[in-house]
């Protein structure tokens, strides 16, 4: 009945129209993927940057940061010996690194006489990068104590606060000596009274706590405990009294 | 065949999970004390100093977002070749730190790049990027998957012809 032609034709049309939808529906789609990335990689870049921007202000500390009377070195340091000894050591530690509780039990002492007997003069660069590693930040709390007694106090009761606290060092993953204790021993070394206590509790070095930290990265200090003498590292299996004790010997001109 | 290009949009999918999840927390973990974040990457050397803030701020929102972008399955074959781009960066990054002999921790899941003394884990990091890499690679070669929200779609055949 139908005509043929015009059966072939009509589906040509049809076959046609079809095919212009499906192109224009294919458009239509890339057209959204292209708009939806330039949106998501605008996004993305918005992102980056507030993240940025916030970032960089949080650790932002004041240049006019109270620094604890008693430091050397920009407030990085706490001396001990003569600024004139012939050879110079620096002692990175973290209050909270356990090897570096071993070192102050194994080669302290000789440290300290060392720098007593003009030897050496000892920078002990207390830093707090393990605060992750307690469950209350005991890396900052202690270091900003140990500003307080030196500031307080001065560098002998610094160096006995220093030595109660490796001495009672706490094990990582829990939380560290309170602010109870920490007041406690800073008064056992020497500091005393409500203005230290006031320090200790309200983190008054705090700021400082950063710069020292980030100083000490900017320095190259990767991990806790590193030793300088006279500006060169001394390897892990040295850091006994004897390793310290030689390799100062060995500095000395 | 037809075993593995039936198992293929699954394979896909456990990629897309395991990759942006990793992504996703390694990116998280590195917010929380940006201090430690610009330590992490100082302690590379590989940085001018003006450049590691940026890099220690805005990488983890690079990888949150491309993260995000493999769990959501959108963007899938960018995301999965930017992943593969990252991954490349981390392994050359932590080769070169290991080839000259730092003593640092990646900082791959937070952490201020410190390590103690003798304690880095640098066969173990190269490795598990190394893999991760190969895995975004395999992903941006297949990214057709199950539980995705775009992209091309599994089971669903190229636009029929009508």
């Amino acid at each position: 009945m139908s005509d043929p032609r015009r059966t072939s034709a009509r589906r040509r049309i049809a076959e046609r129209r079809a095919a212009e939808a499906a192109a224009r529906a294919a458009a239509l789609r890339r057209r959204r993927t292209v708009v939806g990335g330039v949106v998501a990689a605008v996004l993305v870049l918005v992102a980056v940057v507030v993240v940025v921007v916030v970032q960089t202000q949080r650790t932002q500390t004041s240049p006019a940061a109270a620094v604890p009377a008693g430091t050397t070195d920009g407030g990085t340091a706490v001396a001990l010996g003569p600024d004139d000894a012939p050879v110079t050591v620096d002692v990175y530690e973290d209050p909270l690194c356990p090897y570096c509780a071993r070192i102050e039990a194994a080669a302290g002492d000789t440290l300290e006489q060392l720098a007593a007997d003009g030897a050496v003069q000892v920078r002990y660069r207390t830093i707090a990068f393990l605060d992750r590693a307690s469950t209350d930040d005991y890396s900052t709390r202690a270091l900003n104590a140990a500003g307080v007694v030196v500031d307080a106090a001065g560098v002998e009761a610094w160096l006995r606060f220093h030595d109660a606290l490796f001495a009672e060092q706490p094990a990582e993953g829990g939380p560290g000596l309170d602010d109870d204790r920490l007041v406690e021993l800073a008064a056992q070394a020497g500091a005393t009274g409500a203005e230290v206590e006031r320090g200790i509790r309200d983190l008054r070095f705090a700021d400082w706590t950063e710069q020292v930290t980030d100083a000490a990265s900017r320095a190259g200090v990767t991990g806790t405990p590193t030793v300088l003498v006279d500006g060169e590292p001394l390897p892990a299996e040295e850091l006994t009294a004897e390793g310290v004790r030689a390799a100062v010997e060995g500095a000395a001109p | 065949m037809t075993v593995v290009r039936r198992a293929q949009p699954w394979l896909s999918t456990a990629a897309r999970l395991l990759l942006g999840g990793v992504l996703v927390v390694a990116g998280a973990l590195k917010l929380p004390d940006p201090a430690e974040a610009v330590r992490a990457v100082r302690a590379y050397r590989l940085l001018p100093e003006g450049l590691v803030g940026p890099v220690a701020f805005g990488l983890p929102v690079v990888e949150v977002a491309v993260g995000l972008a493999l769990l959501a399955g959108v963007f899938l074959r960018t995301a999965a070749l930017a992943a593969a781009v990252l991954m490349a960066v981390f392994t050359a990054a932590v080769a070169s730190a290991w080839a000259r002999g730092l003593q640092i921790d990646c900082g791959c899941f937070g952490g201020g790049g410190e390590v103690a003394a003798g304690e880095t884990g640098y066969p173990a990091e190269v490795a598990r990027d190394v893999a991760l890499l190969l895995v975004a690679l395999a992903l941006a070669r297949w990214p057709r998957s199950r539980l995705a929200l775009g992209g091309p779609a599994a089971g669903v055949r190229e636009p029929a012809r009508v």
